[in-house]
């Protein structure tokens, strides 16, 4: 199984060696072979006797990642779903996209996207499961903006990106929650054991994790409004991903863990009532829309709505509906793409407007978006599949009524009536789109190119995917017992069979049918006069308005945040950075009651030191009330000088010669640099600028001089010099103490010291240097 | 007792000697700066291979016995650190001929890019407080002289910020060093340690933690503490920012957690928790930062600031999963960093400018920068099976462990936006039409390096099973100070 | 003694500070000098003031002050000294480009 999963993976690495060894051919043919061929390898699987099949490869065994891959009923089905759609796809693009357009580069993203996708329905472990989920992403986004050179495109995928960005991933922290409740990676383990999960106070957190990033891939209200912009996609890729595959990837991952949420009230009416508010929506968006795949867009939010209701509900049979639409609208959408992409092909354009009457020129697709959009209106007839999943669909809408909590109550006895509102408009897009297209009146002049029947290659994936609907709609005891049941019983954890039926008598299911195509008649033939309606309806409440200004204000918004404190002057550095260490230091030192002050043990005060001392602060604070070049140099000299006097006075005769020297020095190079400089000016501070500096100045030194007095008074410890003075001549050989110190005991900090020097003469000797080149230059 | 913890920090020193006075030949130089580069990256191999073999190595240098002398302690995470650093300073070195300019390569380069990697292996490498201050010197004097090489006048502008600032908290660094001198009487590190121990960090000592906290925060890059990093980093040549990216910032979070694992363990509601905050809002703050500008080079700048965040965040958590957690993303952001340093070098200059909003279809030119920039952006935003995906992960679990879940929401943003930050450059830069140019520049030598840090990332990720036992031990080391303290004093 | 040596340290970093935060560079680099006079001195505190004799060894003579703190303190002034200069440079060369000696002109436009 592993095998068949990382094959498209492997054959995009080879893909541009063979296309450059035979580079005549289509690249397609060759693809083509890879999704048939995986797509006959699992039909072996179909069958009444299938049982689940799990193979394990260690990758990461100490954090518990590996490679398990787990088939049973629901992931079959998807598989066979991603093989079966993406051969056609592939076919249909070989004469769809021209030799010229980078044909390898669509090829490899598909290919990956396939391998991802076959990943994500068969993965186990729920870190894999994530790694092909975001393989999806990535490369649908690529696919996505595999026209990237077009402008409006390059905008609407950074849109996308956003959208991506922000919300596609958020799930995978609830996985991380899961792993850590559960103790296991493997969710087939969860499933068995949820007690930790369904106990844990985190359990609101963990669902909305998992439901946002299940929305936001299967286009649910309110985070549909990528899907319509991913329209810009080819529309092998619309078709592919955008209605078959990947948008069901959310319905995949509702699906597979509602088994450990199944009793959770809250689960069933977040995904009820968000399935079923998309449903209506997507279908009364849908009629709205010009752009003939903007309305399949929108359709397929409405379908996708609709599983997602049932997956709600939660009951034996609307799951299995649930599954059984999931392979009903794959192959009736499937179709409407590929004629959608046809007619775009064919007259050049897409928009609604301008078509017309094109049923004389295209009889073939016509008859196809026939078969298809009937299907999808759920008109009962008997050879179209769409019918049953949608009359199952209002079976368990009617038969929702056993809730205890208010709330949920309310939206059991709703939900019927949602149902029907949202089928109406879902006929009465489906007719919009056939009519619109293919009957009515000719509109030749409106039409970038004269309009003709495709060739018969790209006629051949819709034929196929129609011949479906019809093969399902005749037979569906065909699929029911072999793959239906299998996939609905994993679902539901129990033996889930049904009966798949045209004829139940005239009861409550087959009323909702008829009173929707009643009023879908009236209101299609009717259309004109709602026109206003549609248009006044969301207006300027769109969300993709909202969205839209989400994404430009980001920009503004973070530059303002951002340039309020980074505006490169250094004093507004400093204060925060040193105002930050008071305050937070000052607050912990009180918090940890650090202050600790002794009398005791202290050395004497002489008159000598005080006069320094006083000596010292009048100089340091001169420094701050000079306004002369000179003069503040000289003054910070006498500190220096002053210092050097205190070592002294402390028995520290090195230092003090050492700092005698330094400061000479120091003064000599200021001196010499400051000599080039512009005079001191007057400080023409602002008083409040004043004031600010003065407090931030003076609580660091508070604060270093009552951490200091707290330090040397908490002395609990014997000194290490002890040992120093005790062994400086025995062991080190020497009398004066700090000299052993520093080139014996510590000889890596002076050996470090003078590297310091070192480079700080050098980078001196650069800077000058360099610049001397620059000029002689 | 083994000499081979002194030998990476003795072996850029010298190399550091050799080509300062080779400096006028430069193809004489740069080769002899690969080849010490190398030798090097062989030798930190080794030291990891005997630590992992034959457990820490303690140096007491001049034979003066620990706690009076200076040791030297290669540990696991030591070790680790260095050869992630040898890593980077290779792949450095091999772009640095490319991207600079003869004239910067006369003036020294090599020989403050040596200096710069002794004082970055010192401070790995050091178990004295003292001397990890020395050592701080020896690379931010080495990171002043990288810095202004060149002398542009923006450069030196923001260069006097960042040394000022640096001096700042160098002085901070000096100053409390003698504080906790002036309490325990030791500026070993596990003496201090063992000390703090005994009296239970009381009284002063833990306001002595947070200011030294701070010392480390403001090398670190941490909020609030960080406006000198962004612009510094974009002014001087790319090999220097992601030199400096990489390991400047990083020495800084390292120190804090050496410093608050092995020594200030004892108010950890109080102080950890503080870091959590500090975490929260350095991401939040950076990434919004890395939203705000078109400056490609800015922008990875700002990513900076988040990752500190991550890792500080698990710093904080002080469980085995967060520690783990940080030391794994500490080790993967300094590769990854190095590689979008080096790579938006490489697209600015073939661009011919850092503004985003003067770039276009860049990908019909320049295709393997465009995929590797894309490639990049999964693995800084931790997509699995990279290798940020596998430190987040840790992470989170140790968020979790500690019911911190603010915090893990704070951080599950902002490595989206993180995503979304760099595929603004995507996007914008290397999609579109195609713009002719007037030459197309040649990416010859840009490439190789990247592409070499790329594969550790990789490596890293999917490789997770060969590192996370090592990482795993060293969380348990830091978990468990006496390990290192008797490992250090062997009472 | 200490005590008083700790307050005059406090001052001292102050005034550094309060130097550090002005506009022109002269005082900015002022301020940094400052301040490494004002740890040196907390330094040498805490190692005990005037306790027994200069840490130079003579036969008799038992009781010296803590030679540590100074061996320290020896370190750090070597090193402040290397990045004073370094820093005077700079200053100076960055003055001359910018042809300012004014921090606040010196801020460049916002994220370019």
């Amino acid at each position: 199984m592993i095998f068949t999963i990382f094959i498209p993976l492997l054959f995009a690495l080879i893909l541009p060696l063979i296309s450059r060894c035979i580079p005549k051919v289509h690249p397609g043919y060759f693809v083509l072979f890879v999704p048939l061929g995986i797509f006959i390898y699992y039909i072996q699987y179909i069958g009444s006797k299938f049982t689940a099949i799990t193979e394990t490869y260690k990758w990461i065994p100490s954090l518990h990642i590996n490679l398990t891959f787990h088939l049973d009923g629901l992931s079959l089905l998807f598989v066979l779903l991603i093989s079966g759609i993406g051969s056609l796809v592939v076919l249909y693009s070989i004469f769809y996209l021209h030799t010229y357009e980078r044909l390898n580069h669509f090829y490899i993203y598909l290919l990956i996207f396939m391998t991802a996708m076959l990943g994500v329905v068969t993965s186990d472990n729920v870190f894999v499961l994530y790694t092909f989920w975001e393989l999806t992403s990535i490369s649908s986004f690529l696919l996505i903006g595999y026209w990237h050179f077009k402008e409006t495109l390059q905008i609407r995928c950074f849109k996308i990106n956003a959208y991506y960005c922000i919300w596609w991933i958020k799930y995978v922290w609830g996985l991380i929650f899961l792993t850590i409740l559960t103790g296991t990676t493997s969710i087939r383990e969860m499933i068995a054991n949820p007690e930790p999960i369904l106990n844990s106070q985190f359990l609101p957190l963990i669902l909305a994790f998992i439901l946002l990033g299940a929305f936001t891939k299967s286009a649910q209200f309110p985070f549909h409004i990528w899907l319509p912009d991913a329209m810009e996609a080819p529309t092998p890729v619309s078709a592919y991903l955008h209605s078959a595959t990947m948008v069901k990837a959310g319905l995949y991952l509702i699906a597979r863990f509602s088994p450990i949420f199944a009793t959770y009230e809250w689960f069933f009416i977040v995904v009820s009532l968000v399935g079923i508010i998309t449903l209506c929506w997507g279908s009364y968006m849908a009629v709205r829309q010009t752009d003939l795949k903007a309305i399949l867009a929108y359709s397929t939010i409405s379908q996708l709505g609709m599983i997602m209701a049932m997956l709600g509900f939660g009951t034996e049979v609307a799951i299995f509906a649930a599954v059984f639409h999931i392979l009903n609208h794959a192959t009736f959408k499937g179709g409407l793409f590929m004629i959608a992409g046809i007619v775009d092909h064919e007259t050049g354009t897409r928009d609604i407007r301008k078509l017309g009457g094109l049923l004389t020129f295209m009889p073939i697709s016509a008859t196809l978006a026939l078969f298809g959009t009937f299907s999808m209106a759920g008109i009962p007839l008997p050879f179209l599949n769409g019918f049953y999943s949608k009359e199952m669909f209002f079976e368990s809408a009617v038969l929702l009524s056993n809730e205890t909590n208010s709330f949920a109550a309310f939206l059991s006895n709703a939900v019927p009536y949602l149902a029907i509102l949202g089928s109406v408009f879902t006929f009465v897009y489906s007719m919009y789109f056939l009519f619109g297209v293919f009957g009515g009146q000719k509109k030749l002049d409106q039409l970038p190119k004269k309009p003709h029947e495709a060739p018969i290659g790209m006629l051949l994936s819709p034929f196929i995917l129609v011949s479906g609907v019809i093969l399902i709609g005749l037979f569906p005891s065909l699929f029911n017992q072999s793959l239906l049941t299998h996939a609905a019983s994993s679902i539901s954890q129990t033996v889930n069979t049904m009966d798949i039926k045209f004829w139940h008598g005239l009861n409550v299911p087959f009323i909702m049918s008829l009173i929707v195509v009643g009023i879908g008649i009236i209101l299609t033939i009717t259309r004109k006069t709602w026109q206003p309606i549609y248009r006044l309806l969301p207006g300027k409440f769109s969300l993709n308005k909202v969205y839209d200004s989400i994404i430009k204000n980001v920009d503004v918004f973070s530059k303002r945040i951002t340039n309020f404190y980074m505006t490169g002057s250094l004093r507004t550095y400093m204060l925060i950075i040193i105002g930050t260490i008071v305050a937070v230091t000052t607050f912990i030192m009180i918090n940890t009651d650090g202050f600790n002050i002794k009398y005791d043990n202290l050395a004497s005060i002489s008159v000598l030191e005080i006069t320094v001392v006083i000596a010292i602060i009048i100089a340091a604070l001169a420094t701050i009330f000079t306004n002369h070049k000179l003069a503040v140099i000289l003054v910070t000299g006498i500190v220096g000088y002053g210092v050097a006097i205190l070592f002294v006075i402390y028995r520290a005769p090195d230092l003090a010669l050492t700092q005698l020297v330094i400061e000479t020095v120091s003064v000599v190079l200021f001196l010499l640099c400051f000599y080039h400089l512009p005079k001191m000016q007057k400080r023409d501070e602002k008083p409040k600028t004043k004031l600010v500096n003065a407090i931030i100045a003076i609580s660091f030194g508070t604060l270093m001089t009552i951490v200091g007095i707290s330090a040397h008074s908490s002395n609990w410890f014997k000194s290490i010099s002890d040992y120093f003075i005790e062994t400086a001549d025995t062991i080190g050989g020497g009398t004066n103490i700090v000299n052993v110190i520093l080139v014996d005991m510590r000889g890596l900090d002076t050996l470090f010291e003078i590297t310091v020097l070192g480079i700080a003469a050098l980078a001196i000797y650069s800077l000058i240097k360099l610049r001397k080149d620059k000029e002689a230059k | 007792m083994s000499n081979l913890a002194v030998l990476p920090i003795i072996i850029p020193l010298f190399a550091g000697i050799i080509v300062t006075f080779v400096n006028k030949r430069v193809s004489l130089s740069r080769n002899l700066a690969k080849l010490f580069t190398i030798l090097n990256l062989g030798v930190a191999v080794y030291v990891m291979y005997h630590v992992i073999q034959h457990g820490t190595i303690v140096l007491e240098t001049g034979e003066w016995v620990a706690p009076y002398g200076i040791v030297l302690v290669a540990d696991l995470l030591s070790a680790l650190l260095i050869l992630t650093t040898n890593i980077i300073a290779t792949a450095c070195v091999f772009y640095a001929p490319r991207s600079l300019p003869e004239s910067k390569e006369k003036h020294y380069f090599y020989t403050f890019y040596f200096f710069l990697l002794t004082g970055v292996s010192g401070a790995f490498l050091t178990g004295d407080l003292f001397n990890l201050f020395v050592f701080f010197e020896v690379l931010l004097i080495a990171s002043y002289a990288l810095i202004v090489l060149g002398g542009d006048r923006v450069q030196l502008r923001e260069s006097l910020k960042y040394v000022l600032i640096n001096v700042f908290s160098s002085v901070l660094f000096v100053t409390v060093v003698a504080f906790l001198y002036g309490v325990v009487g030791t500026v070993n590190m596990a003496q201090i340690a063992e000390r703090v121990q005994e009296v239970d960090q009381k009284g002063v000592l833990t306001t002595i933690a947070i200011l030294l906290f701070f010392v480390f925060g403001t090398k670190a890059a941490l909020f609030p503490l960080y406006y000198w990093m962004p612009k510094s980093y974009v002014v001087p040549n790319p090999v220097v920012s992601a030199l400096f990216g990489a390991l400047l910032t990083k020495v800084g979070v390292y120190s804090i957690l050496r410093v608050f694992s092995l020594i200030f363990v004892h108010n950890i509601s109080l102080t950890h928790e503080m870091f959590i905050w500090f975490a929260g809002l350095s991401m939040i703050f950076g990434v919004i930062g890395a939203l705000s500008t078109s400056n490609i080079k800015l922008i990875i700048a700002y990513n900076i600031i988040p990752a500190i965040g991550f890792i500080m965040m698990g710093i904080g958590f002080h469980n085995a999963d967060g520690l783990s957690g940080s030391v794994y993303y500490l080790m993967h952001d300094m590769i990854i960093k190095t590689a979008l340093f080096l790579l938006v070098g490489a697209i600015a200059y073939v661009a011919g400018t850092s503004d985003l909003r003067k770039m276009n279809g860049l990908i019909h030119h320049y295709p393997v920068l465009g995929w590797l920039l894309f490639i990049s952006a999964f693995v800084l935003a931790g997509i699995p099976p990279f290798s940020g995906f596998i430190g987040k992960v840790l992470l989170l679990r140790g968020a979790f462990t500690n019911e911190e879940i603010i915090i893990a929401i704070i951080a599950l943003g902002t490595s989206l936006l993180i995503l979304y930050s760099i595929m603004k450059i995507f996007i914008h830069g290397f999609w579109g039409e195609k713009v002719e140019l007037r030459e197309k520049k040649s990416t010859k030598g840009f490439i190789g390096p990247i592409i070499f840090l790329l594969l550790f990332s990789i490596v890293l990720g999917v490789g997770a099973e060969f590192i996370y036992p090592t990482i795993d031990s060293i969380s348990t080391d830091l978990l468990e100070p006496e390990h290192y303290i008797n490992s250090v004093l062997k009472e | 003694m200490e005590i008083i040596i700790s307050i005059l340290a406090g001052i001292l970093f102050a005034t550094a500070v309060y130097n550090l935060l002005q506009k022109q560079l002269l005082r900015i680099i002022i301020g940094t000098v400052l301040i490494s006079h004002a740890a040196h001195l907390l330094i040498l505190t805490m190692g005990k003031l005037k306790r027994g004799q200069p840490p130079i060894l003579i036969e008799g003579i038992t009781q010296y002050t803590d030679p540590l703190p100074q061996a320290l303190i020896l370190t750090s002034i070597v090193i402040s000294f290397g990045i004073t200069s370094l820093l005077l440079v700079l200053a100076y060369r960055t003055t001359k480009e910018n042809k300012t000696d004014n921090m606040e002109q010196l801020r460049g436009s916002s994220n370019e």
